[in-house]
């Protein structure tokens, strides 16, 4: 199974479009400190700007989160990577794929591209170490054919960071 | 497709209908797809969602029976659907849902009825032979004796009928599960039996007796 490419996605059905139009026009009124949507004609692939908090080891860097929305949006859970370069952090692979429960198993509709931008940054907050995890070498190799992490088996052990 | 989505993402704002809902309407906005809730439902834990919403994550994307806002279990005998004054034009078990098979919504719990007010059950037996009185001294002085005695009867029987009056308006409904308005019809046969075991039922005895002997009595008088 390879990962599909926004172009060959299925598209938003009506109640994804509907849901998603909603978020936009809430976070250009009220977007999430230290983010910025990057505007562009594609409503099913939002690029985000996120700016370490400051005060902690992300500090004056900048990344980007690309969030791609599936069609069933919001009953199945959007895919959110870094674009690489991706933060240096122990739950992020150097492929820009995060290692978040909420983002997998943990979903739920009632969460937002805000939410999860919001823990996405407090994942990064939380961080005492600047480093990559053990694995993610062989991870990245395991990923080379485009899959998407969605497809991979998380396992979920650390709720400190 | 791609042309609609781009042209609408480039000016949300001209969306009236979704501006006002933002602000306005946010209380009653389904928690998975953001609308105001289609044919909503409650949570024990307060969360409202529209049933469609709710019955697909629950049975056909999610792996656990949480409620999608707070984690909270969700038992679905105790969801709490929330019947508005809102128009339902057709039959919405008649509605073609798409895709999945999607059962009604589960209907609402329905607790007893209160109790009449305590004044109703003291008039009653007043009313009832308050109501005798009158009629039966009009046909006292009637020489009809036959029609007399004719309409004491009925007029036991009238009294009855209107004693079930009240109970059936007022009184506690066992069944009060299922459609809405049916629900009424069906309680209306235990409250006929509560009724009878609870109250009135000596008093109502002592006047019939009263009432035969009276009958008797003009009888006797009449073929004497």
């Amino acid at each position: 199974m390879t990962s599909p490419s926004a172009s060959s996605r299925k598209a938003l059905s009506k109640i994804a479009t509907n849901r998603l139009q909603k978020e936009l026009m809430e976070w250009q009124v009220n977007p999430p400190a230290g983010f910025k949507h990057k505007v562009t004609d594609n409503l099913q692939r939002w690029v985000i700007e996120v700016n370490g908090a400051p005060g902690t080891l992300y500090s004056n860097e900048t990344f980007q989160l690309q969030v791609d929305f599936p069609e069933h949006y919001p009953m199945e859970a959007p895919q959110v990577i870094f674009i690489p370069p991706a933060p240096l952090h122990p739950h992020i692979y150097s492929n820009g794929h995060i290692c978040l429960d909420i983002l997998y198993d943990s979903w739920s509709p009632a969460m937002t591209v805000s939410s999860v931008c919001i823990s996405i940054l407090s994942m990064l907050s939380s961080s005492s170490t600047k480093q990559r995890p053990n694995d993610d070498e062989r991870y990245v190799k395991n990923c080379r054919n485009g899959r998407s992490p969605k497809e991979t088996r998380w396992w979920f052990h650390d709720d400190k960071v | 497709m791609s042309s609609n989505i781009s042209e609408s993402t480039r000016k949300p704002q001209e969306t009236p209908s979704s501006n006002t809902t933002t602000n306005d309407a946010g209380d009653f906005e389904c928690n998975i797809c953001f609308e105001l809730a289609e044919d909503p439902i409650v949570t024990l834990c307060g969360h409202l969602f529209c049933w469609p919403c709710l019955y697909k994550w629950l049975h056909i994307h999610s792996r656990s029976q949480e409620c999608p806002v707070c984690k909270a279990l969700i038992q679905q005998d105790k969801l709490v659907p929330l019947y508005g004054r809102g128009k339902t034009q057709t039959d919405p078990r008649s509605k073609p849902l798409p895709e999945f098979e999607i059962p009604h919504r589960p209907s609402g719990q329905r607790p007893e009825t209160a109790p009449p007010a305590q004044d109703n059950a003291t008039n009653f037996p007043n009313f009832g032979f308050g109501g005798f009185v009158p009629m039966a001294s009009a046909r006292f002085g009637n020489f009809a004796m036959s029609s007399g005695i004719g309409g004491l009867f009925p007029s036991l029987l009238d009294m009855q009928v209107h004693g079930f009056q009240n109970p059936l308006q007022y009184g506690p409904i066992r069944h009060g599960y299922g459609p809405r308005f049916s629900s009424g019809f069906h309680g209306g046969h235990h409250v006929h039996e509560i009724f009878h075991s609870r109250r009135g039922n000596q008093e109502y005895n002592l006047l019939k007796t009263l009432l035969l002997m009276i009958g008797i009595f003009i009888v006797l008088v009449m073929i004497l």
